[in-house]
């Protein structure tokens, strides 16, 4: 509890004037994604008198339109770092000022440096949380867990396999199975028929973490792609899951929270991104299920035994991880026309 | 002995067509008393959804806004669909053609691209968001549906019972509403069940157009299935539908509106 | 006609149909026009993008089979749901105008309509519940059958087929219901005084004066069905690609407008087509 006065504190401190003047921001984020806790909005409002209101998008390219022609309607935004730069270059989003976020200090070098997120030479997205796109198994389908990401094309999971109907994550995906660098893939016509070799094998596509958890919940899935934070939630709920990062690798993302330039209420928005990165706060968000913090006192207050300890605090597991940067228009493009093509001939 | 024999069976089949259009409404209402999360079965009863449900101010503010919504959108789409389906009955005008060819757009085209459309085109007049904004889209979607059920109706009409009555000096507004309106009331009734249904189910305007916080539910709905929607939704839908067939089943008890012929 | 009553009924004309089309004008026409106008350029004139005008979103149509070859299966999809809605919505409409009487007619008409306030999300996630394996549908047939049967329809076109039917069945009942109740039962009472029998009397009677409600609910279902893509995507599974998701895709997976508008009104296009092709036959059927 004393804690809690002292970081009440420092957050007055740091948004010195605005605690007089309470503002209510407006925060752009996935639905369910830890800016919207019910207690954690409550402690934030109790504390510096701000008030938050939400807004959500379903995908990157709606949030970049919303702030496109939402000008001033937004104070804090969550952008995954591989498009804070197209954000940046847009002039939708503003720096961050890290002398104004006293949590800043405990962000890790290797984090608070991402070229990413400093898009345009100076921090644009605060590093938040971070995680993994690799899959998850129903184990009571196996006895001893998968190593490889082969277990994809394992014909004993015919028509019991499932992946994201994502064009990008589906390429990436391929990318690190045929052993390329998911950033830089030279060889498009080998994922394209290492995918093809795949399709047959899948029941469905996923879209949402909702559908996921159904389909794993009613048995119509042994191995699926699933991003680490949404595992360790299914795992709490208490669905027989396990999440394996296989020997081939796997997908890191990193996300931020910016602050759009035209946003009136800088002051408060700074006090929001500090109370979002604070250990406090995420140690709570952890317990229901939650990614990896990005503040190193945070991931180092989990209990031993938290998921994001476990898994993804293992170096040998972050040693094997290759971090998503940004994807030009022109490729995406032709991933998309590539996945439309496979699921087309189905 | 035939004749009833087919009605026999008529009656049958129409019993097994409502059972079809039920069937998931009916799953939909056991889902919300199933402890498991992700409906999983065999079925455990619990009344834990509802209990959460009560205590939940976003989900029944935005049903509360969505029906709201709903209602004026049937009022203002109904009038205003009513008045332009009599005029394309009546009346041969050049263009006519046309006008009823353009109410297919809004049909066709997926919500998606409306939804994109609308979003930057009443950014780029400066209309803003807000309910006005989220109101104009929704009415604008449930007029074709409108217009396209009454004049399903009002072809059937005979426009000689209009000249009829109007040899015997009775004024238009007279003919209108003493013959013509009574003979196309269930166009308009289901018209109007249309527009309501089109505008609480709608959720693309609402989406793109309305206030940060101030979301109706369809759109409630579909941002909460990223994480998963809990049973919280099938609750509040359960009690939706609940309440809207005890207030048709009374107002049916009450009107005539099927059954003048 | 004098020139007075001309005046007259076109102010007519206007005061009643010009509030409905400005609005729709103003909400719909007008943004969708600007839809039109992207669909020719080769990027969305936001900030300071580059962009001129072009007609390659339309000739990228042409350039991969993939859009002809999901077309073409969303045109099939629209026909097959279409005439199975049809063909089980017509005889519901006709017990409901001719065979009940009185107020219980009234309830069953507001009753059809009813699901149609559920929310559509919802209403297919109940469908996937009941058509998956071990779902309500097998544990249902397997109560009452005496022998076990595994039906696992989840991920399947059948299962699209059943949804999209539960969703759009309410059109064409309630149209067809609206035409049927205004035939006058003397008429088929003369007809059938006069000797017709009963496929004579559905065919030369009944069918040609309901047609317009028959037709109405037709469009109403075939229009949407062949942009849809949410059912597809739930139900259908690894095969619920259709036209709707590549349309989808250019606005939620890759920010290219210009080509997810060219490829929907390449796609409004193909409709308005199809519906004038049947429409001179259909109005020769009436007749």
């Amino acid at each position: 509890m004393n804690k809690r006065i002292l970081l009440a504190t420092t957050v007055a401190l740091t948004t010195t004037g605005a605690a007089v003047l309470a503002d209510e921001i407006r925060v752009l984020n996935w639905q369910g994604y830890g800016t919207d806790e019910d207690w954690a909005i409550s402690a934030f409002t109790e504390a510096t008198g701000h008030t938050v209101v939400h807004e959500y998008f379903n995908s990157e390219q709606e949030m970049l339109t919303k702030l496109r022609t939402n000008p001033g309607a937004y104070d804090v935004v969550l952008i995954n770092a591989a498009f804070t730069p197209q954000a940046q270059a847009e002039g939708l989003i503003g720096p961050v000022d890290s002398s104004m976020v006293a949590n800043f200090s405990d962000v890790p070098e290797n984090l608070a440096a991402n070229p990413d997120l400093n898009a345009g030479g100076a921090l644009h997205g605060m590093p938040w949380t971070w995680g993994l796109t690799s899959f998850a198994v129903n184990t009571n389908e196996f006895n001893e867990m998968p190593t490889s990401i082969e277990v994809f094309w394992d014909t004993a999971h015919e028509g019991k396999v499932s992946i994201r109907d994502d064009a990008l994550e589906a390429v990436q995906f391929a990318a690190i199975a045929t052993g390329q660098d998911i950033n830089d893939i030279l060889d498009l016509d080998a994922i394209e028929a290492k995918l093809a070799e795949l399709m047959p094998q899948i029941k469905t596509y996923w879209g949402s973490e909702n559908d996921w958890n159904q389909f794993m919940a009613a048995g119509d899935l042994d191995v699926a792609t699933f991003w680490s934070g949404s595992a360790s939630r299914s795992m709490a709920s208490g669905l027989p899951v396990q999440f394996i990062v296989p020997d081939e690798g796997a997908i890191g993302w990193l996300d931020g929270l910016s602050i759009p330039t035209s946003s009136t209420k800088k002051e408060a928005a700074h006090a929001f991104i500090n109370w979002m990165i604070d250990p406090e706060f995420y140690v709570k968000w952890a317990e229901s299920g939650a990614p990896a913090s990005a503040n190193a006192k945070a991931a180092a207050a989990l209990p031993d035994d938290a998921f994001n300890k476990r898994v993804l605090g293992d170096p040998a597991v972050v040693a094997r991880v290759q971090f998503q940067r940004p994807v030009s228009d022109e490729n995406r493009e032709r991933y998309l026309e590539l996945w439309q093509g496979l699921k087309a001939a189905q | 002995m035939k004749n009833t024999y087919l009605v026999w069976a008529g009656k049958v089949w129409l019993g097994l067509i409502l059972f079809f259009l039920y069937a998931p409404i009916i799953v939909m209402a056991f889902m919300s008393f199933n402890a498991s999360q992700y409906y999983q079965l065999p079925f455990d009863f619990s009344l834990k959804w509802y209990e959460k449900l009560g205590q939940n101010t976003e989900i029944l503010n935005a049903a509360t806004r969505s029906i709201l919504i709903a209602l004026a959108t049937t009022v203002i789409a109904t009038i205003l669909g009513t008045a332009a389906s009599l005029a394309l009955f009546r009346f041969e005008f050049r263009g006519k053609r046309f006008l009823q060819v353009m109410l297919f757009p809004p049909i066709a085209i997926p919500w998606l691209i409306t939804g994109t459309a609308m979003l930057i085109f009443f950014y780029g007049v400066g209309l803003g968001r807000g309910t006005p904004s989220v109101l104009i889209g929704h009415v604008a979607l449930a007029l074709p549906y409108v217009i396209v059920v009454v004049s399903a109706r009002l072809a059937t009409f005979d426009p000689t019972l209009e000249e009829a009555a109007r040899s015997m000096g009775a004024d238009s507004w007279t003919v209108t509403r003493r013959v013509t309106l009574p003979w196309i009331a269930s166009g308009i009734i289901a018209g109007a069940l249309f527009a309501f249904a089109v505008s609480f189910d709608q959720f693309v305007v609402s989406y793109f157009l309305s206030e940060p916080g101030d979301s109706t539910l369809p759109v409630l709905i579909y941002t909460s299935i990223r994480k998963g929607f809990t049973p919280e939704i099938n609750a509040i839908s359960t009690i939706i539908i609940v309440i809207s067939m005890a207030v048709m089943l009374f107002a049916a008890r009450f009107s005539n509106f099927g059954g003048e012929r | 006609m004098s020139t007075v009553l001309a005046r007259q009924n076109r102010l007519k004309i206007v005061s009643l149909l010009s509030p409905a089309y400005i609005w729709l004008t103003v909400a719909i026409f007008l943004p969708l026009s600007a839809m039109l106008y992207f669909s020719f350029l080769s990027d969305v004139p936001f900030g300071d993008a580059e962009w001129h005008y072009t007609s390659e979103n339309y000739q990228a149509f042409f350039q991969t089979s993939t859009y002809a070859t999901l077309l073409w299966k969303s045109i099939k999809l629209g026909l097959t749901v279409t005439v199975i809605s049809v063909l089980v919505g017509f005889p519901c409409a006709y017990v409901l105008a001719k065979a009940i009487k009185g107020k219980s007619r009234e309830a069953l008409f507001l009753l059809v309509i009813l699901p149609f306030w559920s929310n559509s999300l919802v209403r297919i996630f109940c469908w996937a519940i009941v058509l998956r394996g071990n779902g309500v549908l097998e544990l249902g047939l397997n109560a009452i059958l005496p022998f076990e049967v595994d039906v696992n329809l989840m991920f399947s076109t059948p299962a699209i087929v059943i949804g999209l039917v539960h969703s759009y069945l309410p059109y064409v009942i309630l149209t067809s219901y609206l035409a049927l109740q205004a035939i006058d039962d003397n008429l088929i009472d003369a007809a059938r005084s006069m000797g017709a029998n009963k496929l004579t009397i559905l065919w030369r009677v009944i069918l040609p004066l309901s047609l317009p409600g028959l037709l109405a609910g037709a469009v109403l279902i075939f229009v949407p069905v062949v942009g849809s893509f949410m059912e597809p995507r739930i139900l259908g599974g690894r095969v619920g690609t259709y036209f709707g998701t590549v349309i989808e895709d250019q606005f939620v997976a890759v920010f290219n407008w210009p080509l997810g508008a060219a490829l929907s009104f390449i796609l409004l296009a193909v409709v308005l087509v199809i519906l004038a092709t049947a429409s001179p036959a259909l109005r020769r059927a009436q007749t």
